[in-house]
Order: C-alpha cells, then sequence, then structure tokens
C-alpha cells in the first residue's frame, strides 16, 4: 500500500498542470471571486454600509389619533375599540419602520437621520447619503387600516436611490420588502386576535440578517476548494487510465498483488491529496485574505472534521471512476467528469452562488452532492460552531462515499477480464 | 517447464490465437516469429497469465496456470512491447516500486537495482526521469523492471521494436547472456528473423493465429534443403521482365525489390541461360547474381507466401 501512495503523490507533484488544476487555479479564483463580489455577501459590511435620510410627510401622532377616533365612533363593543385603539398605537408601521431601522442587527449597516423632502433631495444629490425613504402623506392611517381592518387604502413607501444596480440598494429593498411582509403578517395577526405584536418584527427581519457572518473570501474559499477536490477524482482515474493504456497496470497484475489493494491505494491517494489540498488552501486562504477570524483549536477541529469526511468520500468518488475506467478500458469518464460534471456538482452544490432562490429539488440534489453537503457542514460550522450542527451534513456525505464505494467495488475488474 | 495446449483466443468474429501448442524447456531459448497481427502478443497475454484464453491450457510443470495464475506470475518476468513504466519517474523509482511490489525492501531492494541497471548498462543514469531517456534506453529499463523478482522464465514481447542498432545490440547481448550464462528460459517474440537466428535454439512460426512451423533453426531451414535463393541485381526496375522471370519453369516464389528480384528455385535449375536471355530481350544489364542458403526469411516466405515484414 505503502508502495502505490508513495508513487501516487511522487507522479502528481511531478505533474505541473495537474497541481495547476488542484491548487493554483481554485486559488486564484478565491482571490478574484472574493475580491469582486465582496459587495453582495452580507459578511462585507463595510461594502454595504449605507446613509439614508428618512423623511416624513405626516404627523404621526395625529394620523394616531385621528384613526382611535374614528374607531370611537363605530358601533363595537367597548373591549374591541378598546383593542384595537391600543393596537393602531402601538403598531404604528412608521415607528416599526424606525425600530427596524435603527435595531442593533443593521446599526453597522444603515445610519438614519430624519431629514425633510428638500434635505434629502439635497443630500442624495450630494451623495451624502444613499437613500431616501419617504413616508407620505397618509401613510400611516392608510398602513393601519390595512392592517386592522383589512382595507386596501395601504400607505405606500417611496425609496429614492442614489445608484439602483448598487449591492446597497439591493440590501435595503430586500429590508424594505420585509418589512412591508412584516406588517401585512401583523396585520393579519391583528384582525385574526384582535392584539397586536411587535416584538415579532425582530423576527422578520433576521431572514434578511442570517448570512451575515459569512464573507464573499470565506463563501468562496470554501466553495472553491470544496469544487476543486472533485478533480482529485478525475485525476486519480486519469492515471489509472494512462496505467493500463501503458500496460503498468498488467505488470502490477502480474506482481500478483491482490487486484483490490491497487483500488483501495487508488481511494487511499485520492483522500490524502484532498487533505493536502484542503490544508494548503484553508491555510493560505486563512493567511493572505484572513478569510477565518476564529483561530481556536476547537474551531480549526470542526473544520478538519469536515475535511477529513469530505475526503474520504471523494476517495471513494476517485475508486468509483477508477473502477469505470478500468472496465470501460477508456479515458471518457475522467474527461467527461472533469469536463461538465464537476461544474454541475459545483452548480447544485452552492459552489458558485448560494441556492436560496433556485427550486427545491436542485437544492435537495445539492445537499446529496458531496461538494454540496460539504459547503453546507463548513457553513453551519462557521456560522455556528456546534457539533450537532454537523450531523445532517456529515452523513449525507457518508452515505455517498458508502454508494461510491459499493459500486466500485461492484464494477471493478478484479480480474482485469484475464486469468 | 511451460507449455500450451491447443491455446485459442476468439474476439467476437476474429480468431486471434487458433489452437496454438507451445512448449518451452528449462534454460531454453525459443523463438516466436511472425508478422505483425500474426496473434504473438495475443499469445503472449494469454501464457502470462493476462489474459483469459476462449478454451485450451497453459501449463507450468504439469499443472494448468488459468485458475491459479500466482505461480505462474512468480517465475514469469514479462517484458511487453510497450513500454510499462511510469514515465514522470526516474528509472530507480520505477524499479523501486516494481521491486516492492514483489516484496522487496531495503538492502536485497536496493541490492537488486543495482544489480538489474548494471545488467541493461544504465547504472550510472538510474536517477534519469524515464521519459528523457531515447527509446532504446526506455526498453533496456522495460528489461530491468522485469527481471526484479529474479524470474526464471522471461517472457519478450517484440523488445527492439522501434530502437537504434546500438541499443538493440546491448539490448540482444543482455538476453543472450542471460539465457546462455545465467540459464534463464526466454520466450523471445519478434518479427525480426535476424534477431530470432541469433537468440534461439528452436522457434515457432506463426501467421493469422496458428502454428505453421516449429523447430529448430536448422530443421527449419531444412525445409528449403532442396531449394536454393537466388538473389539478381539489375541496373533499373523492370517490372515486366520481373513477371517474366518469375514465370520460368522451375521457379517456385519470386519476390521484386526495386532494382532486385528474389527467385527460390530447386536445387540444380540451370536458371541462368534464361535469365540473360530474357534480360537481353527486355534490354536490362544483369548488375550481380548471388546464390544464397535459405534463411528463415526465406522459410517464412514459403510457408505464407509473404514477407515477414507485410
Amino acid at each position: 500500500m505503502g508502495a502505490f501512495l508513495i508513487k501516487d503523490i511522487m507522479l502528481l507533484l511531478r505533474d505541473r498542470s495537474e497541481l495547476l488544476i488542484l491548487l493554483a487555479m481554485p486559488f486564484l479564483l478565491i482571490a478574484i471571486l472574493g475580491f469582486s463580489l465582496r459587495g453582495i455577501f452580507s459578511g462585507d459590511l463595510e461594502a454595504l454600509e449605507m446613509d439614508i435620510a428618512l423623511v416624513s410627510q405626516e404627523d404621526e401622532a395625529q394620523a394616531v389619533a385621528s384613526l382611535q377616533s374614528d374607531i370611537e365612533e363605530m358601533g363595537l363593543p367597548p373591549e374591541e375599540k378598546q383593542a384595537l385603539k391600543q393596537a393602531a398605537e402601538s403598531a404604528s408601521p412608521q415607528t416599526m419602520l424606525v425600530s427596524l431601522l435603527e435595531d442593533e442587527s443593521l446599526s453597522e449597516l444603515v445610519t438614519i437621520e430624519r431629514m425633510s423632502r428638500a434635505e434629502a433631495q439635497e443630500s442624495l444629490d450630494e451623495e451624502t447619503v444613499d437613500a431616501v425613504i419617504t413616508l407620505p402623506q397618509g401613510f400611516t392611517e392608510g398602513s393601519l387600516r390595512n392592517m386592522l381592518f383589512g382595507e386596501s387604502a395601504s400607505g405606500e413607501l417611496e425609496l429614492l436611490v442614489a445608484d439602483l444596480s448598487s449591492p446597497q440598494t439591493d440590501v435595503l429593498k430586500s429590508i424594505l420588502n420585509e418589512f412591508v411582509r412584516t406588517v401585512n403578517f401583523e396585520g393579519s395577526i391583528s384582525r385574526l386576535s384582535g392584539q397586536q405584536s411587535a416584538a415579532e418584527v425582530s423576527g422578520g427581519i433576521e431572514t434578511i440578517t442570517a448570512r451575515q457572518p459569512i464573507t464573499s473570501f470565506q463563501y468562496y474559499t470554501i466553495g472553491m476548494a470544496v469544487m476543486f477536490v472533485l478533480f482529485v477524482g478525475s485525476t486519480i482515474a486519469g492515471q489509472a487510465n494512462l496505467e493500463q493504456k501503458q500496460m503498468v497496470f498488467d505488470r502490477i497484475r502480474l506482481s500478483n498483488r491482490p487486484p483490490l489493494l491497487y483500488l483501495s491505494s487508488k481511494a487511499i491517494a485520492a483522500a490524502a491529496i484532498v487533505t493536502v489540498q484542503l490544508t494548503l488552501l484553508f491555510g493560505l486562504s486563512a493567511l493572505l485574505f484572513r478569510t477565518f477570524a476564529a483561530d481556536s483549536w476547537a474551531f480549526w477541529l470542526g473544520i478538519a472534521i469536515i475535511s477529513i469526511v469530505l475526503a474520504l468520500s471523494v476517495g471513494c468518488l476517485a475508486a468509483l471512476m477508477v473502477a469505470i475506467t478500468l472496465r470501460l478500458e477508456s479515458d471518457a469518464v475522467p474527461a467527461i467528469f472533469s469536463g461538465g460534471i464537476i461544474s454541475l456538482m459545483a452548480f447544485v452544490g452552492g459552489s458558485f452562488m448560494p441556492l436560496d432562490g433556485m427550486p427545491e429539488m436542485l437544492r435537495t440534489i445539492g445537499n446529496w452532492t458531496p461538494n454540496g453537503a460539504a459547503l453546507s457542514a463548513y457553513f453551519s460550522w462557521l456560522l455556528e460552531p456546534e457539533l450537532g450542527q454537523l450531523t445532517g451534513p456529515l452523513l449525507r456525505i457518508a452515505v455517498v462515499a458508502v454508494i461510491f464505494l459499493l459500486l466500485a467495488l461492484a464494477i471493478f475488474p478484479r480480474k482485469g477480464g484475464a486469468a | 517447464m511451460l507449455e500450451t495446449q491447443q491455446l485459442t483466443k476468439k474476439f467476437k468474429d476474429t480468431i486471434a490465437v487458433d489452437d496454438v501448442s507451445l512448449v518451452l524447456r528449462q534454460g531454453e531459448s525459443v523463438g516466436l516469429l511472425g508478422p505483425n497481427g500474426a496473434g504473438k502478443s495475443t499469445a503472449i497475454a494469454m501464457i502470462s497469465t493476462l489474459m483469459k484464453p476462449s478454451s485450451g491450457d497453459v501449463k507450468l510443470n504439469g499443472k494448468s496456470v488459468l485458475k491459479k495464475p500466482g505461480e505462474m506470475r512468480r517465475v514469469l518476468g514479462v517484458v511487453p512491447q510497450k513500454i510499462a513504466l511510469y514515465e514522470e519517474l526516474s528509472a530507480y523509482e520505477n524499479l523501486k516500486f516494481f521491486g516492492r511490489l514483489y516484496g522487496l525492501s531495503g538492502n536485497k531492494l536496493e541490492q537488486r537495482i543495482d544489480y538489474v541497471l548494471e545488467l541493461v548498462g544504465l547504472a550510472d543514469r538510474k536517477k534519469e526521469l524515464v521519459k528523457n531517456y531515447s527509446g532504446g534506453m526506455q526498453r533496456r529499463v522495460n528489461l530491468a523492471a522485469a527481471m526484479m523478482h529474479e524470474p526464471e522464465v522471461l517472457i519478450m514481447d517484440e523488445p527492439t521494436v522501434g530502437i537504434d542498432p546500438q541499443s538493440r545490440n546491448h539490448l540482444l547481448e543482455t538476453i543472450r547472456k542471460l539465457n546462455q550464462d545465467e540459464g534463464m528460459t526466454v520466450l523471445y517474440t519478434s518479427h525480426y528473423m535476424e534477431e530470432v537466428e541469433k537468440l534461439c535454439d528452436r522457434v515457432y512460426i506463426m501467421d493469422h493465429g496458428k502454428v505453421i512451423a516449429e523447430g529448430t533453426k536448422e530443421e527449419l531451414k531444412a525445409i528449403l534443403s532442396d531449394q536454393e535463393t537466388v538473389l539478381i541485381d539489375f541496373d533499373q526496375n523492370y517490372p515486366e521482365l520481373f513477371t517474366k522471370l518469375s514465370e520460368i519453369e522451375g521457379v517456385q516464389q519470386a519476390t521484386a525489390e526495386e532494382h532486385s528480384l528474389k527467385l527460390i528455385i530447386p536445387k540444380g535449375t540451370r536458371l541462368l541461360a534464361a535469365l540473360f536471355h530474357e534480360a537481353e530481350r527486355y534490354g536490362a544489364q544483369v548488375v550481380n547474381v548471388n546464390v544464397q542458403t535459405p534463411t528463415l526469411e526465406d522459410v517464412f516466405l514459403r510457408l505464407t507466401g509473404r514477407k515477414l515484414r507485410d
């Protein structure tokens, strides 16, 4: 086994084009994607910081009082009137929006300043603010009527931005959409139960800020790493094909070593190469791009556990590809795998971009790819380093690895078609 | 020591090896001669236990090796036609890897590597990558790798294809030494008649998957003992004259090659008068006439009607 392992690693070290694919290319992509897409990952807060002018064209208190007076004149039981008046006061959408934007979770991102319409327009023109949110006359009353009575006269927010295509605009639109959704949701709850709960608002906002800790460098270091480890499978299968073509495989068979020793050595060599590859990619990214702030042993132990499970899974994948390659006596398998299947697996596994908006089926498939499951495990660990979080994705990787291994054992030509 | 019995290999509609029975006695050097596509490599693959025959058997010391190839593989050193080495490793690294596969380690492994490198004359260049070697040097390492486990039988499949004369001579001399000085049994396949003539005690001639003749070199040449080969050189090519001469009564085989014509005729045939008569009719000048003793090439030509390298 040692002889095989040493030989495979020596061959890889002397193959510059393979080294380029396995190490240099992912590292280059981490650098390019990490820098260029810094803005779209909410973990990169500096790139998303924004100054917002808030313009209110109405008197909120007066609008609430006016609505309460209308409620008083309704022919409702006194307790219900009281509940609705209280809801109108505490669920004022203007207050909710300001609370949301000034919330602790967004305070690093957003700076709010109240201005008049003219001041706000001037600041936007001078680019001292990035956006202006205007609450028009009738916004509070319209929104409350929509919330409490389901009337269609809902208030509309007006958003003016300096740059429509900037990532800040996207984030702000997301926040406001979430706010509108929350207001509508709150309204439904209020109508059903006759009471409101402003505390629910923060729950809605959290969905926007859930990815905050992941930076673009973290995303693409992990995304590219889990993608490029798959190339080890095709490298090892390509090597097996060359051994078969050049009859070195026959020479190995003539040495009387058990055929499965050859297959298992390929799997172990692939796993060893993946471990080294991941160590180098994560290590260099941490050193050069300061990708991982956590420097505790526990953090790196978690990363190591995921990496080892992923490496073993790629080892089993490599064994399967070697078995098919030797069975078909063709280099088609490594060529097709590296030429197309890896890109597909990387896409559904989320190496290029988050799959949040993708169809459920695609995400399910991605979660069952070794790379997708590993990506998920790494991100879970980054967000919350608890071993329990890793059980699901690591189990999926292990199941897929066992399937690969069983298929490899079934397909591998133990006698090479010979005596 | 080693024998095949009615060995046959079929690939779909083709019969690559057809009912071939060979015998290799201990210490013998046996040639398997035949043109490209004769089925030599397929026969070698089956004897080496690398390919399962469609029918027939391969025996080592009277025991079939088809189901239990282990013992056969232990005594065999196989030198394939291709360079079965890792080009990105040095000769030393290749030999170390293959030696370790055979269970060698430590001093024994190093000593064996030194011995086989010395044998093939590459001890001083052992650290160079195989891909940087000439074709001849690569073939020498190919032989060295097959020798790592001290085999008793060396099976070589066209080991000199595409190499320079110097490396070829070195390789042939090495094989001769292994056979004659160390008593190693050798099965040598080639389509180079002169190599087989130089190295082998006995020869099997194969064509279209079958053994068409066997025996010692002398026995095979005796097939042509009542015949002689006449090689006639002309000043230029005369296709019509060559056709006319090949139709002379008694000519059994005629082969034209540029300005020359080779005729196999029964001993005592009165050829010269007819030759010069026809040459004069066609205005051709005879440059040289040479009567030769038959070679294995001539035997092959006589048996198959074509040349070994066709």
